[in-house]
């Protein structure tokens, strides 16, 4: 087992709720994460939410990101243009484009190719023009987007664009991302790299933040340090009809946290979270 | 080349069935227009007619009156495009929203409502001229653009805001910038109303020359020859400036493939 410290707080959300229409959604969802510190390495966080089909996945994530506000509670990132004040680092209510965001339909500019696109994520960074495209090339190697970069979006396979959302937003908002089913529709080779992605992403910064939806159990069990479970919460015996967190599961106190192959332990956690969906 | 699935709903076809269905067609729409025009009270002139029509249009300055029309039709369009995209991007904003839309509704207003007000406004016929087709491919254009803004997903709006681009810049790239092709096909599409107005418009002003002169002309004189010979002149200067606007959307935008 990894010995590790909690720090600072990196997200916070306070009760939160979404109601379109008159219908709830999703509601009463609180949580915080804070910053996980190995001695000896860099250690940022992955966070994994699972649960069933329409119990509000989505719907949570596009109030992370601050796409939509929620209708009640509010979402905390820190605030790291202001200095740290007795200790602690102030927060701020997320807004957005402070929180990277890969939506569940691998959404891109229809008119900029996979190259364009991703010169337009780097546009305001600091580095020189020869340096961006550089970068640019190495990313396009690594995933195996070298022979499509000419290609615009209509032109590209499902798992390419996949790929190439991916990319856009590691490019441009640095630590902190939400995925919306970021494995769905990959093959096992780009299943390995979007995995690969998430540990290099973990292990870059100590603030690096992943957070990621998925309908697969095992791989979130593998990546993630932190599982959250939205579900239907039974009110007096009957299930009821908006989406809460109805159990979390810290991998790290658990032992189960970044380990290199899964054990007997993980696949007794699998289970336990089987039959926890099932019936929520 | 399976006749019976000519007629199975949905059906693919090959290359050779294509040609034989559009050259039956042809031979039967020449058929019934040979068989229209025989006999003594026939509907259409002969095709003999409408060649003797053609020549006499030509003889009189056909190419001027066509260069005439196109330049009242592109003086209009450059204005009308202007007007519409200026009110249509402007409304994501708030404000200006109820502007676009109320322009997009007096559609319904009748023509000669419109004229009225118009000639009490201008004096100048030619102006005259511009103003009605403009004013109407406006009209018309403003509701297919809003149509077209209607219809932007909100995950293209998200993913730009995601990136960090500002309201103004998710404006110009997810609205402005990546929806050119679907203004140019917007353009193809409402050129064909003005193109079909153009005729009547001319009319106002008969001096100016143009298309609608040449078939107001030879209306008068119940020259069906010629009558129809314009038709098709008419038809086929629309259908060039359609294939054109089409081959610019799909020459300059690989990515627009609908
Ligand atoms: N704009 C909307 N208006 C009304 N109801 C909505 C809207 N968007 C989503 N919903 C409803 O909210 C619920 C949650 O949807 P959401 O997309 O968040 O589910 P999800 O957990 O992401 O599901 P999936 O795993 O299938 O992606 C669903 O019941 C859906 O019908
Ligand atoms: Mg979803």
């Amino acid at each position: 087992m990894t010995a590790y410290e909690q720090k600072h707080t990196l997200l916070h959300v306070d009760n939160l709720s979404v109601v379109y229409d008159g219908k709830t959604i999703i509601k009463n969802i609180s949580f915080e994460e804070k910053d996980t510190v190995v001695p000896g390495r860099e250690q940022g966080q992955i966070i994994a939410f699972l649960g069933r089909s329409g119990r509000g996945k989505s719907t949570l994530f596009r109030t992370l990101t601050g796409l939509e506000a929620p209708t009640t509670g509010r979402v905390l990132i820190p605030d790291y243009s202001k200095t740290v004040h007795d200790g602690q680092q102030p927060a701020k209510m997320v807004e957005e484009g402070d929180v990277g965001f890969v939506n569940q339909k691998y959404t891109l500019f229809r008119h900029k190719t996979v190259e364009q696109a991703l010169a337009f994520a780097l546009r305001r960074s600091p580095l020189s023009a020869t340096e961006k495209a550089e970068k640019i090339n190495q990313y396009l190697a690594d995933w195996g987007l070298e022979k499509v970069k000419m290609q615009y979006p209509n032109e590209l396979s499902g798992g390419q664009r996949q790929r190439t959302a991916i990319l856009e937003q590691l490019l441009n908002s640095g630590h902190y991302m939400v995925l919306d089913e970021p494995f769905s529709g990959l093959d096992i080779g780009n299943i390995d790299n979007v995995r690969k992605a998430f540990q290099l992403i973990n292990r870059s910064s100590e603030l690096s933040t992943v957070i990621f939806s998925t309908h697969d159990i095992e791989l979130a069990v593998e990546l993630a340090d932190s599982i959250y479970i939205i579900g239907y919460p039974r009110e007096n015996g009957s299930p009821g009809t908006s989406g809460t967190i109805i159990r979390h599961f810290d991998l790290k106190k658990m032992g189960l946290a970044w380990s290199e192959k899964l054990n007997s332990d993980h696949y007794d956690c699998i289970k336990e979270i089987r039959d926890i969906m099932l019936s929520s | 080349m399976k006749p019976a699935t000519w007629f199975k709903p949905f059906e693919t076809i090959d290359r050779g069935s294509r040609i034989t269905i559009l050259t039956i067609w042809i031979v039967m729409v020449g058929g019934f227009w040979v068989l229209a025009s025989t006999g003594s009270k026939h509907l259409f002139p002969t095709p003999g007619q409408v060649c003797e029509g053609f020549i006499s249009l030509f003889n009189e300055g056909l190419v001027v009156h066509i260069a005439s029309s196109l330049a009242l039709c592109f003086k209009a369009t450059f204005f009308s495009l202007l007007i519409s995209l200026l009110i249509a991007y402007a409304s994501p904003l708030p404000f200006l929203k109820p502007l676009a839309v109320a322009m997009s509704r007096i559609r319904y207003l009748p023509l000669t409502g419109i004229t009225f007000y118009l000639a009490i406004l201008v004096s100048d016929a030619r102006t005259m001229q511009v103003s009605v087709l403009m004013i109407f491919m406006s009209l018309y254009f403003i509701t297919s653009l809003l149509a077209m803004l209607k219809d932007i997903p909100v995950e293209e709006i998200d993913h730009a805001r995601s990136l960090k681009c500002s309201r103004w810049e998710v404006l110009w790239e997810v609205v402005i910038k990546g929806r050119i092709d679907y203004v140019i096909d917007m353009l193809r599409q409402n050129l064909a109303i003005t193109w079909m107005m153009l005729v009547t418009v001319e009319s106002i002003l008969v001096a100016a020359g143009g298309l609608g002169v040449l078939i107001k002309n030879s209306d008068k004189f119940m020259n069906h020859g010629r009558i129809v010979a314009l038709q098709l002149v008419i038809l086929a200067v629309g259908l060039l400036l359609d294939a054109g606007l089409n081959a610019l959307r799909k020459g300059f935008f690989r990515y627009s493939t609908f």
